[in-house]
């Protein structure tokens, strides 16, 4: 259960300040299947890396299963972020010199899991992705968009998270590797009753979702679903 | 993938880069070894010479110094007078002669040896050595140095003579004990000592190189002034200059000499390091300022010593500076990598990874840096260090050999072919006697690379890698897993 509370994130540009997320209340029950979507630069991000602890509010709070993020120090951020949360990058953010297997390996490392455990499920994790299994050991610098946008979903599952903020994990994907990943994110939310929260552009992906919020001008509005979902 | 795995990758992440790296910090930490090398080896030797010339007292005929100067020599009733002050525990009177080879007939040798220490006194000045001709061939060529010393003697002495073909004379000295001319017991590797030295026999003890240009051995024979002696022993100096002497006992000297009674030198040996200065004092007194020079054999050795010090002291220096540098460079190309890598470190962050995991992981990168610059820098060192070394102490000798080469005047150009064993080339020559001996020894320094010198070096060179490094690494504590979204 996320509970965010009026939470504004402001940045400073020369003399004006800008506010992408300005005034996002909503709350996103244990197990859903969300996603947001709104135009270029209308702080879609923004609002993820606050949920992810990666960035800190001007004000405003996220209360995660009952605790408050913004109580939490450093450590305790670090802890909740690898623990807590899968983040799937818009740039993907894979280390350049490492093979697949080491960067979905990474987080499982920093959470103390032995390295037979960590390889065995990374390379499950890289099949579950769809990843050819003779680039498992490629540097991903050596991969392609696509390949890259897959090892970086595989690493944000990679320590069971309780949310998964992705942020636009199917853009640079075929429509077929699209829907692949639509669906394991849907079974992870139906069978692990895993929080999934994404950002798109890709309409068919937000139609899929149980729910879909649009932001807009630093704010955040349910879209009514006109259509039947899933 | 562990964070040391990740680590040694991440150094070798830009090739040309960590090579460049490598490279200059291998020069650092080269140097750095190096000079700690020279510092030890140099360290060594410092000790090793005041161990070697602890309590010994040189005591010159006043105003004589060298071949310079003039006053009266010393007496046997010196000697005694010496050898009562206090703390003194043995006085060793000594009488130096020049052999000169004959090589134009012996009718002559008397005349030209006359000659020679005639007029202007062209060598030994104050009759403190004597010319006496002999049918030993000197073991050292004259070379240009000889020849060029050997002119200017001729000219003032040879005047109506058959001028002999150039050759170098020969020492020798008359000793009242087993020891070479600085109280230096003498290192006889056959045959045995003379014995008796305070009586006058016709044997004597010759050095290696001598006996070898000679082809002597235990009992051969040779001529001093047409007297046969018989060698009774062969004694080794360590250097080609001091073999080319012959040792009699000191009456045989005096009365080779025809000066019975006269000294070159006595050499005081003082009961313990602690009393040399003052029994220095004690003995002038007992001398008078008038009749002798009391010099202390370390004296001439101190300025060796403070010279060998001065290098110690930049040898450590330069070690501190270049492993500074060491640090530096290390401290510098840290933060420059965690700069580049500032979206990489935000990205571990962002994933979960605490802040000391990635602090350690540069540290650990910074270390495989230091490691394979060390591994260079130790063989620049091993094969730099003993060029070094030798070079700040030849530097340092050369110098004081030039002031002993004015003192010595004519016969002094020939000691820098090879050091003189305690002024064995000249022992009446007070200040250039026992600095031969500090020369030898200078020479010997030899750098070797020890184990644990160069372990303990390369434990520093860690040590200040690990502090370049922990400030860098402390820089990734602060930067904010938010850097993930930032542009490069
Ligand atoms: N650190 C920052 N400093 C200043 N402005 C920022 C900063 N980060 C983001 N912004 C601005 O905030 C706004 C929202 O950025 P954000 O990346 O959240 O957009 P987005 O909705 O994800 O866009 P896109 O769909 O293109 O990815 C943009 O106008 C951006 O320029
Ligand atoms: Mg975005």
């Amino acid at each position: 259960m996320i509970v965010v509370k009026d939470l504004v994130r402001q940045f400073k540009s020369g003399d004006r300040t800008i506010k992408p997320v300005n005034g996002v209340s909503f709350e996103l029950e244990k197990g859903s299947l969300a996603s947001i979507v709104g135009k270029s630069g209308s702080g879609k991000s923004t609002l993820l890396s606050l949920l992810g602890a990666l960035d800190k509010p001007t004000s405003g709070d996220v209360v995660v299963d009952g605790v408050s993020l913004a109580g939490l120090p450093d450590g305790k951020l670090t802890e909740y972020r690898r623990r807590d949360i899968g983040f799937v990058f818009q740039q993907f953010n894979l280390i350049p010199n490492l093979s697949a297997v080491d960067n979905v390996m990474l987080p499982m490392e920093f959470a103390g899991v032995r390295k037979a455990a960590r390889l065995q499920r990374a390379k499950e994790l890289l099949e579950q992705v769809q990843l050819d299994p003779e680039k498992h050991s490629r540097r991903t610098n050596r991969l392609s968009g696509g390949e890259q946008q897959r090892v970086a979903i595989a690493r944000a599952l990679a320590n069971e998270p309780k949310l998964i903020l992705a942020d636009e994990p199917t853009g640079n994907l075929d429509e077929q590797t699209g829907e692949h990943i639509i669906e394991l994110l849907s079974s992870l939310s139906r069978d692990h009753n895993t929080t999934i929260l994404v950002v798109t552009h890709d309409r068919s992906l937000a139609q899929k979702t149980e729910r879909c919020f649009r932001l807009q001008q630093g704010r955040l509005t349910e879209e009514v679903r006109t259509g039947s979902r899933r | 993938m562990s964070v040391l795995a990740r680590s040694v990758g991440n150094a070798f992440r830009n090739k040309i880069r960590t090579a460049a790296v490598v490279a200059v910090l291998a020069v650092a930490i080269g140097l750095a070894l190096a000079m700690l090398v020279a510092n030890q080896a140099v360290g060594a030797k410092v000790q090793e010479l005041n161990a070697s010339v602890g309590t010994t007292l040189t005591v010159n005929p006043a105003g004589g110094q060298g071949f310079e100067g003039g006053g009266e020599p010393l007496t046997t009733a010196e000697a005694e007078t010496a050898a009562s002050v206090a703390n003194v525990t043995s006085v060793v009177g000594t009488k130096a002669l020049r052999l000169q080879t004959a090589t134009t007939g012996t009718t002559d040798t008397t005349t030209g040896a006359t000659a020679q220490q005639g007029p202007g006194g062209g060598f030994g000045p104050g009759g403190q050595q004597a010319t006496v001709s002999t049918n030993l061939t000197a073991a050292v060529d004259a070379g240009t140095l000889g020849n060029r010393n050997g002119s200017a003697g001729t000219t003032t002495g040879t005047t109506g003579t058959t001028q002999p073909a150039r050759t170098l004379p020969i020492t020798a000295t008359g000793i009242g004990a087993e020891v070479d001319s600085t109280g230096k017991a003498l290192d006889i590797t056959s045959g045995s000592g003379l014995g008796d030295y305070a009586t006058a026999e016709a044997k004597a003890l010759v050095g290696t190189s001598l006996a070898e240009k000679n082809s002597l051995t235990v009992g051969s024979t040779f001529t001093i002034q047409d007297k046969t002696f018989t060698v009774s022993g062969i004694f080794d100096a360590g250097t080609t200059f001091g073999n080319n002497a012959v040792y009699v006992t000191l009456p045989e000297a005096q009365t080779l000499a025809e000066t019975p009674d006269e000294l070159s030198t006595m050499i005081v040996t003082v009961n313990s390091m602690e009393n040399v200065d003052s029994t220095k004092t004690a003995v002038q007194d007992a001398l008078g300022t008038d009749k002798a020079d009391v010099t202390q054999g370390q004296r001439n050795l101190e300025t060796a010593v403070s010279s060998l010090d001065s290098v110690k002291n930049i040898s450590l220096i330069a070690f501190i500076a270049a492993l500074a540098t060491a640090g530096i460079i290390i401290l510098l190309i840290m933060v420059m990598l965690v700069r580049e890598r500032r979206r990489e470190i935000g990205v571990l962050k962002a994933i979960g990874a605490r802040n000391r995991t990635i602090g350690l992981q540069f540290v650990l990168e910074s270390l495989v840096l230091v490691a394979l610059g060390s591994v260079v820098g130790a063989v620049i060192a091993s094969l730099a260090s003993g060029g070094i070394a030798s070079a700040l102490i030849s530097s340092n000798s050369t110098t004081t050999a030039a002031t002993t080469t004015q003192r010595g005047g004519g016969l002094a150009g020939a000691m820098p072919n090879g050091a003189v064993p305690g002024g064995g080339g000249m022992p009446g020559g007070g200040q250039g006697g026992p600095f031969g001996g500090a020369s030898q020894l200078l020479t010997s320094v030899t750098a070797s690379v020890s184990p644990g010198v160069l372990a303990a070096g390369i434990a520093a060179v860690f040590a200040v890698a690990i502090i370049g490094a922990l400030v860098p690494a402390l820089l990734t504590a602060r930067i904010r897993p938010i850097e993930v979204l930032r542009g490069e």
